[in-house]
């Protein structure tokens, strides 16, 4: 290739390859511009949404939302899923809710977080050895799960003695609150853990190319563990927190997470071909569920239409990337063949010695 | 210079497991179908041993309410078998399904259509409803989300529809036959599940369809290579199974004479939701997840052998929590079972 030619090529490939990255992540800027139009449009034609009320309405659904996105997202980077995560929630809230008068409110927590994340990595563990689906496994720990929740409980919802434990959930400083605190620690936490520490980046090996990774050596057993633990701790957190603060906990509670925490990580840039997301995306994510899960709260639509309203919005969001998945083949394809027709011709005379 | 070849090297452990667990890695690799094979038997000993220690558990009256018990999730199972085989791992979407198909037949009734009227009109319903699903796995969404997602529409649409109240059926109305019909001692219900099992094995076997959706399971790239169209596959057996699942919504509101979202709301199957239950039953029948392979006639059984056991926990006096703990880790050892007589194999 002449110099002059590459001259011509690269502002065209430059243009090519942001075409390309926007094609293969066009969602986050999408799902951006979205939640903004739509909390937009709520705060208009609702009348408490935009102020300090609505925005820490927010911030306390993002509880379950944005901690359930967080684990799952992690659990689809590493090219699995963890359906577990609604009853892994719901035990820990048990059993926090119900520790909490002798333990104090702290402890309880990081007790319910500690179990939680146990059974993920036994998840992580299992499916890493067994080499056997996650959605096979997980299916099944999600019945043990609620099983389990349903012993700890005694078959009923527990709630706290001594309701001033979960006082210091309660308190606001601005908008901010310390469960919102909480979680926007864990999601710096996570990802950073994800892309800056090694082990991080396995989970995206074993997520997106797991053959070359395994073939490279990569144990699956510690990503494998890793990601579940986390998804498990983040759901245990979760339950954690909303058990506590709510002062009660039902063993059949929290489910829904599963919904909302998938939509939530979808919109947020995961895919499911695996190896591919981030913890911020995670949150943007979180961020567009919560805000029209609010907006709908705040319309006084029943819990039903929301999480029908949600799986639309799930629906929409994999329809969209099977569409940019197909645009993006159709265009590689258009490229592969340009460059190879491309070559042919010029392959007439001999190449110049200035490449190397 | 280049480097000579050199010889390919056997995948050796990167030296930072210990020791022990490798021996235990090549001793699950090598013993793997004996182990399964052990595991098999370790379960069925024990669950004889619980059907015989177990008081009345043998009865042909408690037999009975086995298969009753076994009937609902078995007729679902039916249907996700299709799903499975084609490769298309699950539907989440039949209990919803159910629901839809439940308030929509008692409004029919009410509205003045006979059984077979209400009957066709819901199955319609259900088979447009499956469809939709099918198309968007078809064409490349992933199978999970899809009908996640599809689940929370078809229950929003059903609470809507329904003001989220439980709808009653006048009685005598035209379903009271097979809701709680008896014919030779054996309620209808269980006959219409026995009757089910057998057209889908039977068309899951020997027929075209069936073989066309065993061959696109097993590889959809040889079966798009012989012509064979993965869409069409993917819309016909998603509908198979929303049609299940409607027809399990139809039998339940028969036999309850009442109609509503509430109804599949509660632990009604063994493994709690009607889905999960369904999907139990596949597993534990030793239905390949990965498609390609599997029967509808061990897809009912598993739903037997669920039933069986949530029914002897029942008679000892279970209450809710470890009845679900024990078939949630029924299904879990049903997987262990399966990945380890796979592993024995390569």
């Amino acid at each position: 290739m002449t110099a002059a030619s590459a001259q011509q090529s690269r502002p065209a490939a430059k243009r090519a390859g942001l075409l390309k990255r926007f094609l293969r992540e066009p969602q986050l800027p999408f799902i951006a511009v979205l939640t903004v139009v739509m909390w937009v449009g709520f705060a208009i034609t609702t009348p408490s949404y935009g102020s300090f009320n609505g925005i820490f309405a927010l911030g306390t659904t993002l509880t379950t939302v944005g901690l359930a996105s967080l684990g799952l997202t992690v659990a689809i980077i590493a090219g699995e899923i963890d359906l577990s995560i609604g009853t892994n929630a719901a035990l820990s809230s048990v059993i926090v809710v119900q520790l909490s008068d002798t333990t104090g409110a702290v402890v309880a927590v990081l007790i319910g977080v500690t179990v939680s994340a146990l059974v993920g990595a036994f998840n992580g563990f299992g499916i890493a050895k067994l080499r056997v689906s996650s959605l096979m496994f997980t299916v099944g720990m999600l019945t043990v799960l609620w099983g389990a929740a349903r012993i700890v409980s005694g078959e009923r919802t527990v709630t706290l003695t001594d309701f001033a434990v979960g006082d210091w959930l309660k308190t606001r400083w601005w908008i901010f609150s310390p469960t919102l605190a909480i979680v926007l620690l864990a999601v710096v936490a996570v990802a950073v853990f994800l892309r800056y520490h090694k082990y991080g980046r396995e989970i995206y090996a074993v997520g997106g190319a797991r053959k070359e990774a395994i073939a490279a050596g990569i144990s699956l057993t510690r990503p494998m563990v890793i990601s579940f633990m986390i998804a498990g701790a983040c759901a245990g957190l979760a339950g954690a927190l909303v058990g506590q603060r709510g002062g009660s906990a039902s063993p059949d509670g929290l489910q829904a997470i599963l919904l909302t925490g998938t939509t939530a990580a979808f919109v947020g840039g995961a895919s499911i071909r695996g190896g591919r997301g981030s913890g911020f995306g995670a949150l943007f994510g979180a961020i567009a569920v919560a805000v029209l899960s609010v907006g709908l709260s705040f319309n006084s639509t029943p819990q039903y239409l929301q999480s029908g309203w949600i799986g639309a919005l799930l629906v929409t969001v994999v329809s969209i990337e099977i569409l940019a998945q197909r645009l993006d083949i159709a265009n590689t394809r258009r490229e592969v063949l340009a460059k190879v027709s491309g070559t042919r011709v010029r392959q007439g005379p001999a190449p110049p010695a200035d490449s190397g | 210079m280049s480097a000579a070849p050199t010889a390919p090297t056997q995948p050796t452990n990167t030296g930072n497991e210990p020791p022990s667990r490798t021996v235990l890695q090549s001793l699950v690799d090598r013993t793997g179908s004996s182990l399964a094979l052990g595991l098999t038997v370790v379960l069925l000993v024990v669950f004889v041993f619980g059907a015989i220690d177990t008081d009345n558990f043998l009865t042909p009256g408690n037999l009975r309410v086995v298969l009753r018990t076994a009937a609902f999730v078995g007729i679902l199972a039916t249907g996700l078998t299709f799903v499975t085989i084609s490769g298309n791992f699950f539907l989440l979407s039949l209990n919803e399904m159910a629901m839809i198909a439940s308030v929509s037949f008692v409004t029919f009734v009410a509205m003045g259509f006979g059984f077979v009227g209400a009957l066709l009109a819901v199955l319609a319903i259900a088979a447009v409803v499956g469809a939709l699903q099918g198309i968007i796995v078809g064409l490349g969404g992933n199978p999970i989300v899809v009908t996640l997602g599809a689940a929370g529409v078809l229950f929003a649409l059903a609470s809507a529809f329904s003001n989220n109240e439980v709808l009653p059926m006048v009685r005598p109305h035209p379903a009271e036959w097979i809701g709680s019909g008896l014919m030779l001692g054996v309620p209808a219900i269980t006959w219409t599940f026995i009757l089910v099992v057998i057209v889908g094995d039977l068309v899951m076997r020997f027929s075209r369809f069936g073989l066309t959706v065993t061959l696109l399971g097993a590889n959809k790239e040889a079966g798009k290579l012989t012509g064979l169209n993965p869409l069409r596959n993917a819309i016909a057996v998603f509908a198979i199974a929303s049609c299940t699942g409607a027809l399990v919504g139809v039998l339940l509101s028969a036999q309850l004479s009442q109609g509503g979202v509430e109804l599949f709301a509660d632990a009604v199957g063994p493994g709690g939701d009607l889905t999960i239950g369904a999907i139990a039953a596949v597993m534990v029948g030793g239905t390949a997840i990965h498609g390609g392979e599997g029967s509808v006639l061990r897809s009912a059984l598993g739903a037997v052998f669920i039933a069986a056991i949530n029914n002897m926990m029942v008679l000892r006096g279970f209450s809710n929590g470890p009845r679900l703990l024990f078939v949630g880790l029924a299904v879990v050892l049903g997987v262990t079972v399966y990945a380890l007589s796979r592993r024995g194999q390569s």
